[in-house]
């Protein structure tokens, strides 16, 4: 006997072995700056003496469309249809009923997928390999590539959770609204749950300065710059958390990815990074920040979320207006309109965030209302920042385009909703960045907010043959990705132009399978979209009675001409075999995921008292079934929580300690010293001597850790702060004469050697140390 | 007597999909078909109770406490709830590990039952060799 089986859980009752219906899964495929193509590895395995129906379900990640499946077992091998919902659904449920293995891949609302395989044969070992195509969080210098290894919880003001067994929790949403999906069981622990992993290769026409992974332990083989392969350090891991993988290219230039799909046709996909539109806009900005203080933000992201808002309206003048909305069941405004970038604002903007406290759901809708009716008649931008955790993101998508708001989102999670927020950004004209809550929340935060209400370049048409249309706005740091056709010959040109400039770009296919790729990636960008834009009623409509919807006609046409499934096709197998017994029953086995890490169980599920809901037949659930028959305690009567009762203040329990516990950093430096900046640009002191100095040691201590005024984070507070400096008058000669050389050195983007971010901490004349150091000479950041 | 259905049918008459009748069985929400295999069908009575589950559903209620509410009361027990864990690491061999440990201590915990396993799977000879070094 292997100990690797006893350590499946057994049924209480007879001692049998209640094995992980699902084994493993694991990700193989290619990374481009483009998108990904990935092939998943799902391994099911029956141990019981019964035929199973196997059903997972997973998220879709960003700009996601299924292609198709391959499933294998002992003797056969078999290949997915794409048919209409419908039919697939028929055709499932008719192989079901002869007995004969049959899977089905259905896509429901908000990008879930159930991966339903049936009539698995008692000790029978089948693997489904998915293959799909993803997006990638684009940014000027690399990008982002995020792939969800497990489905998190989300808010819906209907949804239900209780929790079934002690640590492990489940939770339904309302049928009218998402049909007939099946979420997974939540694990608290996730360590006795499949084994996930990966092996990735990353493919880039740019060459490629570093790879890494905040999310796991990675090994990293670079070969010639441009070609990386990316495995999982560790033999295999749990399904907590997304897989996120970071690339940074070695320089910022367009790059066009060539080649010829199938039938020998250029396909293209191009990606335009901001700084090649090679504009700025200094405009005043109109801009409200809308904070989600829903439970599951409980922790560390409110907290850097927090102060990331004060280092945020560090950035304002007096002529920016902004406002300040907080947000879960409730909306709390900080003023009735927008009010001016003021110190004094924003010193009750600080106050007002102080009382910030996380609990309740996330009722996303109402918090971007707010806002829109504090931008009402004069235009401007919303930045969220949010976990995203919400259900029922078809329905926020369409209140929040017939708002008529630019929304931007900052995500914080380790669960994905990228596919959501990134297309709550796309759909109103913004851009989103999404980060794991152990990263810092709190740069990216700053940074965003440095490009949001101005963007570079507005009126942005492409030539006919790209598809999706751009972007009309660019905003500094997000490229423009833009997909299309090279024609027969393969060559092209991609013409852009926008108010005040244009730029032409060859296009020039490579004999590889490239092209291929980038037209599947093109496809599964234009069903994502498409599938964001059914009207509430048309998306909850059941199947039959969506056949009127112009959106499902439209994603039928697309599902056709890319062979990608889409919410209207699905993709169906079935397999006759000898043996198969018409007419057998297959028990149903739904596959548990592990929480989000970082997400508190008891954010999404308490039980009554904190006792653990006699919920589930103890032959149906293989952990309940698994403790012993007199340890099970049956509650009085489990009565499933409302969310508002679930998300009660107080009741979330975060993984992080005090934030103020943690070793200071010189971000955290440079994070005070931006929320301190007045708004006239320069450091608060008694007279302007005392603020010219200050502000002289605050350039040179952003200068430090390579903010200047047009890179980092920071670049927006360094611009303001130099601008000040330059603005100074009535200075003695040689302050005067101090102030021109650090304005230099930030114009140069060098920083002399020095401890100046001790200096800006510290308080007193720090001239002397200023001259010293200026008098060393600049470095090269 | 109740009129037999075959699944289909029961599905379309409840508006209840297939997958989702076959998940409530294996929930205990529903009992299976009355016979087996090629000829299994179900009755009014699966029926009735489907009518009840959607009635249930829509006051809000959640699956676990329909199965409750259905299934009658459980059987009241005083034990605290503890999950425990059974580890057949041998015919004649079986392990206890209470379930809701923490992770490096499960972790030190399945290493000691593996090395147990391990060694009950070696061949008498070799662990009276062992015990003898």
């Amino acid at each position: 006997m292997s100990t690797a089986a006893s350590f499946a859980p057994l049924k209480a009752a007879t001692g049998k072995a209640v094995n992980l219906s699902m084994q493993r899964l694991w990700l193989t495929g290619q990374v481009l700056p483009a998108g990904a193509r990935l092939l998943v590895q799902h391994v099911f395995q029956s141990e019981e003496d019964k035929a199973l129906e196997v059903i997972y379900s997973f998220p879709l990640p960003r700009d996601a469309a299924l292609r198709r499946f391959r499933i294998t077992g002992e003797g056969f091998e078999a290949h997915s249809e794409l048919k209409e919902t419908e039919a697939a659904v028929k055709a499932y449920e008719a192989g079901i009923l002869r007995g004969s293995l049959s899977t089905l891949a259905r896509q429901y609302g908000d990008g879930v997928v159930n991966l339903t395989v049936g009539n698995i044969r008692p000790k029978e070992t089948i693997t489904v390999h998915l293959e799909m195509l993803c997006g990638v969080e684009l940014r000027d210098d690399g990008f982002r590539f995020r792939f969800p290894f497990t489905l998190a919880p989300a808010y819906h003001a209907r949804a239900k959770a209780a929790v079934t067994a002690p640590g492990e929790g489940e939770m339904e949403l309302p049928a009218d609204e998402f049909g007939d999906v099946i979420l997974p069981g939540f694990r608290e622990d996730a360590s006795l749950l499949h084994q996930v992993g990966f092996e990735l290769s990353m493919v880039s026409q740019l060459e490629l300065d570093e790879i890494g992974s905040p999310s796991h332990a990675v090994r990293v083989r670079q070969d010639g710059g441009r070609w990386a392969r990316i495995a999982l350090a560790a033999e295999k891991d749990v399904p907590n958390r997304d897989l996120v993988l970071d690339a940074r290219f070695k320089s910022v230039e367009p790059q066009v990815l060539a080649g010829r799909d199938k039938d020998g046709k250029g396909r293209f996909a191009a990606i335009v990074p901001s700084s090649s539109f090679g504009v700025t806009n200094e405009a005043p900005r109109r801009v409200v920040i809308l904070l989600d203080r829903s439970g599951s933000m409980h922790g560390e992201p409110l907290l850097q979320a927090r102060r990331a808002i004060d280092a945020c309206l560090g950035m304002l003048s007096e002529t920016d207006g902004f406002g300040l909305v907080a947000f879960d069941n409730q909306v709390s405004t900080f003023q009735p309109a927008l009010v001016a970038g003021t110190r004094e604002f924003r010193d009750k903007a600080h106050e007002f965030l102080m009382q910030v406290k996380a609990g309740g759901g996330t009722e996303l809708v109402r918090g971007f209302l707010e806002g829109a009716k504090l931008l009402e008649g004069g235009g401007g931008d919303i930045l969220i920042l949010t976990d995203g955790q919400v259900s029922g993101t078809e329905k926020i998508l369409a209140d929040a385009r017939s708002a008529g708001v630019r929304l931007h989102c900052l995500g914080i999670g380790s669960a994905s909703q990228d596919r959501f927020l990134a297309l709550l950004a796309r759909e109103t004209g913004g851009v989103s960045r999404f980060v794991t809550p152990r990263e810092r929340v709190d740069l990216p935060a700053v940074d965003l907010f440095a490009t949001v209400g101005r963007p570079i370049v507005s009126g942005l048409t492409a030539s006919a043959n790209i598809q999706p249309e751009p972007p009309s706005l660019v905003f500094k740091g997000t490229p423009v990705l833009l997909f299309g056709d090279a024609g027969e010959t393969g060559e092209n040109q991609i013409e852009l132009s926008w108010q005040g400039g244009r730029l032409n770009l060859p296009v020039k296919s490579s004999e590889n399978d490239i092209g291929e790729t980038v037209w599947l990636l093109q496809g599964s960008r234009l069903i994502t979209d498409w599938e964001s834009r059914y009207p509430t009623s048309e998306a909850w409509a059941p199947l039959e009675k969506r056949k009127q919807s112009r959106v499902a006609a439209q994603l039928l046409a697309l599902s056709q001409t890319y062979g990608l499934a889409s919410r209207e096709m699905s993709l169906v197998a079935v397999v006759k075999r000898a043996g198969d017994r018409p007419g057998q029953l297959p028990e149903t086995r739904v596959v548990p995921v592990g929480m989000a890490q970082d997400t508190a169980f008891r954010a999404y599920f308490l039980s009554q008292a904190g006792e653990a809901m006699d919920a589930m037949p103890a032959d149906a659930s293989g952990f309940l079934a698994a403790m012993a028959p007199a340890s099970i305690e049956r509650a009085r009567r489990g009565t499933a929580m409302e969310f508002t009762t679930l998300f009660s203040r107080g009741d979330a329990v975060g993984k992080f300690g005090n934030a103020s516990r943690r070793a200071e950093t010189a971000e955290d430096i440079l994070l005070e010293l931006a929320s301190r900046i007045d708004s006239d640009g320069g450091m608060p002191g008694k007279n302007s001597e005392s603020r010219a100095g200050a502000t002289v040691i605050a350039v040179l201590a952003f200068l430090s850790q390579g903010h200047t005024p047009t890179i980092g984070a920071f670049r927006s507070h360094v611009a303001r702060l130099v601008s000040f400096l330059q603005s100074l008058t009535g200075l003695s000669s040689h302050q005067q004469e101090m102030v021109a050389a650090v304005v230099e050195l930030a114009r140069k983007g060098a920083a002399p050697t020095g401890e100046w971010i001790t200096l800006a901490r510290t308080s007193g004349d720090h001239w002397k140390e200023v001259e010293r150091g200026v008098r060393k000479g600049a470095i090269p950041l | 007597m109740s009129k037999s259905k075959t699944l289909a049918e029961l599905s379309e008459e409840s508006g209840v999909p297939a997958r989702t009748i076959r998940f409530y069985i294996a929930r205990g929400l529903l009992d299976g078909p009355v016979k087996a295999g090629r000829g299994a069908v179900y009755t009014t009575g699966h029926l009735a109770r489907l009518e009840k589950i959607k009635a249930l559903q829509a006051e809000g209620r959640m699956l676990a406490e329909i199965a409750h509410d259905l299934n009658g009361p459980p059987v009241e027990r005083a034990v605290p709830p503890s999950p425990w864990w059974q580890h057949a690491i041998q015919d004649d061999v079986i392990v206890w590990v209470r379930g809701d440990v923490s992770p490096w201590r499960m972790k030190q915990i399945r290493a000691a039952v593996n090395d147990i396993a391990s060694r009950l799977q070696e061949p008498e000879s070799s662990n009276a060799r062992r015990n003898r070094k």
